[in-house]
């Protein structure tokens, strides 16, 4: 495995590059490092201050160590800045600039150069044409990224930077240990984080956004190994691309580029998400809650949405439990004359609290129920507020089952979600969203 | 990028035990004659030209039955090499290998000869499979269900398929060889036999 202790955590990072020009990359990259813990240097042989600190002329310059220097030079004179940071014996690399290998002919030279000088200097590289890596939990903003988000169990590594940009823009409650926009792979590649993050303690679960895969084989042996004890999610972007060279076999023409990639997936336990929506519900879901058997149950106080979850269970293989007559006997105390007696178990429109807080303990208390699904509509009497606390109280009593929620609607099932969110259950605004979600922890 | 011929094809097969049928290369009418009563009737003539899809030049003659079909058969088709081969009755599989520029060889399996082509139904691992990912191949097919027997139809020895799977898989680790169709591989409640293979490989 890679060493990749110099990217996470460096003690001093350096911007080769930095400007104080607003909207530019360089003093982004500036703002971004000096909110963190690291000692941060720029370089800019124009400038004397960069954001109030002193620039250096070149990284030679720098009188310390720098564990990471990250380069947003114009591509031609990368080599020049490579070879310069081999010689101060940086502990590692991120080239932010473009223009290389996705570039033409004149670009693949020009990374093919600073390859050589990294790998003879030893030291990783991360890049070109990326957008840098993020890492919540040590405050590390080593990227031009808008802000920095909450630090969580999700790992991201993407392709593209500009997803990240947006992810982290975004308003749903994502906590990520790390994410790592991984541009051209010209030395670090995909598999190298994958292997990381397989490894590392925060992360409880590995996204991936990937249009292709520069070492096929490689990936399937590190994601076979690490989704044994961690899972794998993707999104694979080019699935229409045609069959490239000339075939002349049947297999060959049916064999397209997505089949070969979804055989891949499969083989080594990567689960693959239609939509971004899905990956990340589904990886919120692994981040915050434990992995179960199949056989789980469904509450709800809106038949209809009930009928919809019963629907995608059928459609995605997740199994209802039955509930036990003992159980039905002890229900029919508490709930309407008119409760569906099964499950899904709908406690009927005008449920108050005390309905929901006994048809989950009931459900929950069944050794073949190993999650639950709790759908909640915004009706005149709905307890949004106190529904949700009595779903956490029930995390805490059975921890190793898994609790997903559909609260639905807006202003009164807001109220409920903003407490259930604050404590690690994921809620989803659609009975189909929160099925998948509960899929995806189903071992 | 080549065919591989008949013979060496043949050989192929045989050292990785991948079963076929008794076939002949005819060069006469008399020697054609000859091999589908060494071969025993019910016979099947085909060019032996590799031709993409044999069945739209009309180069293949099946269910010949005795030596008058065949010596009509012969003028028909009207070429000079034959293949002269055992009639093999049961199912139509298609299996197949192509390498692919990231992952290596990849593995095909689908289910018969113009479905394949007109509802795509096959499923692909990454080779090296072994007998439980072979299964797992053919349990994907949306016609699997016609494998096993459907409403009074009798299956097919499934176990028989997956073995030429794991085979097929063997061979294809042969770094110079390319693309591979057994098209058909036909099977029946005993046997399964590559009735029709195409090997293609790379000039060295």
């Amino acid at each position: 495995m890679r060493d990749l202790k110099k990217i996470f955590n460096p003690k001093s990072i350096a911007i080769i590059g930095a400007k104080d020009k607003e909207n530019s990359v360089g003093s982004g990259l500036m703002k971004n490092a000096l909110k963190g813990k690291s000692r941060v240097y720029a370089v800019n042989p124009n400038r004397e201050k960069i954001l109030g600190i002193k620039c250096f002329p070149s990284v030679k310059s720098i009188p310390g160590f720098v564990d990471l220097a990250i380069i947003a030079v114009p591509a031609s004179i990368v080599p020049l800045v490579v070879k310069e940071c081999s010689e101060k014996k940086v502990g590692a690399m991120i080239i932010v600039s473009a223009g290389f290998s996705e570039n033409g002919s004149r670009g693949k030279i020009l990374q093919k150069r600073i390859i050589e000088i990294a790998k003879r200097a030893g030291i990783p590289l991360l890049g070109p044409n990326c957008l840098g890596v993020l890492g919540p939990k040590n405050g590390l903003n080593a990227s031009f990224a808008p802000s920095l988000p909450k630090p969580g169990g999700i790992a991201f590594i993407s392709q593209s930077g500009a997803i990240i940009d947006s992810l982290i823009d975004c308003n749903e409650n994502y906590g990520f240990s790390g994410l790592v926009s991984y541009g051209n792979e010209a030395d670090l590649s995909l598999t190298d984080f994958i292997e990381w993050f397989g490894f590392d303690k925060e992360t409880k679960v590995i996204a991936l956004y990937l249009e292709g895969i520069l070492e096929g084989r490689r990936f399937m042996e590190v994601c076979k190994r690490v989704s044994k004890n961690k899972p794998i999610l993707v999104i694979k972007a080019g699935k229409s691309k045609q069959v490239q060279n000339a075939v002349s076999t049947h297999t060959g023409s049916l064999a397209g580029n997505y089949q070969i990639y979804q055989a891949a997936f499969k083989q080594s336990g990567v689960h693959e998400a239609e939509t971004l929506e899905e990956l990340f519900d589904v990886a919120k879901a692994l981040s915050w809650q434990p992995r179960i058997k199949n056989g789980i149950a469904i509450i709800t106080n809106g038949g209809g949405c009930g009928v919809l979850g019963a629907d995608y269970c059928q459609e995605l293989g997740v199994k209802l439990s039955k509930i036990t007559e003992e159980n039905l006997r002890k229900l029919d105390k508490v709930m309407h004359p008119a409760f569906s007696r099964s499950n899904p178990l709908d406690i009927i429109g005008d449920a108050l609290s005390y309905r929901y807080k006994a048809g989950i303990d009931t459900l929950l208390s069944q050794r073949n129920v190993n999650g639950i699904l709790v759908i909640q509509t915004s009706q005149i009497m709905t307890e949004s507020e106190k529904n949700a606390k009595i779903v956490i109280e029930a995390s805490k009593k059975y921890p190793r089952k898994a609790i997903v929620a559909c609260f639905m609607g807006g202003k009164i099932a807001g109220l409920g979600i903003n407490i259930l969110e604050k404590n690690y259950i994921p809620n989803y605004s659609d009975p189909k969203r929160a099925v998948r979600a509960l899929k995806g922890l189903i071992k | 990028m080549k065919v591989l011929d008949f013979e060496k094809t043949r050989k192929l097969l045989l050292k990785h035990k991948i079963p076929f049928p008794k076939t002949e290369l005819a060069t006469s009418k008399k020697q054609a004659l000859f091999f589908a009563e060494k071969i025993g009737y019910p016979v099947v003539l085909k060019i032996s030209l590799l031709v993409l899809h044999k069945t739209d030049v009309k180069g293949v003659i099946t269910g010949i039955k005795d030596r008058k079909e065949m010596e009509k058969a012969w003028e028909h088709i009207g070429r000079k090499e034959v293949l002269v081969q055992k009639m093999i009755k049961g199912k139509e599989i298609i299996l197949g290998m192509k390498k692919d520029a990231q992952f290596g060889p990849v593995l095909m399996a689908g289910f018969g000869g113009i479905f394949v082509e007109l509802f795509k139904d096959v499923s692909f691992r990454i080779a090296p499979v072994d007998e439980k990912q072979g299964l797992e191949m053919l349990k994907e097919l949306k016609s699997f269900p016609v494998l096993k027997g459907f409403r009074g139809d009798r299956g097919v020895n499934i176990k028989e398929i997956v073995r030429v799977i794991v085979n097929l898989s063997k061979l294809s680790l042969d770094k110079n060889i390319k693309e591979i169709d057994f098209n058909p591989l036909i099977v029946n409640e005993k046997k399964a036999f590559v009735v029709d293979a195409k090997i293609i490989y790379e000039r060295s």
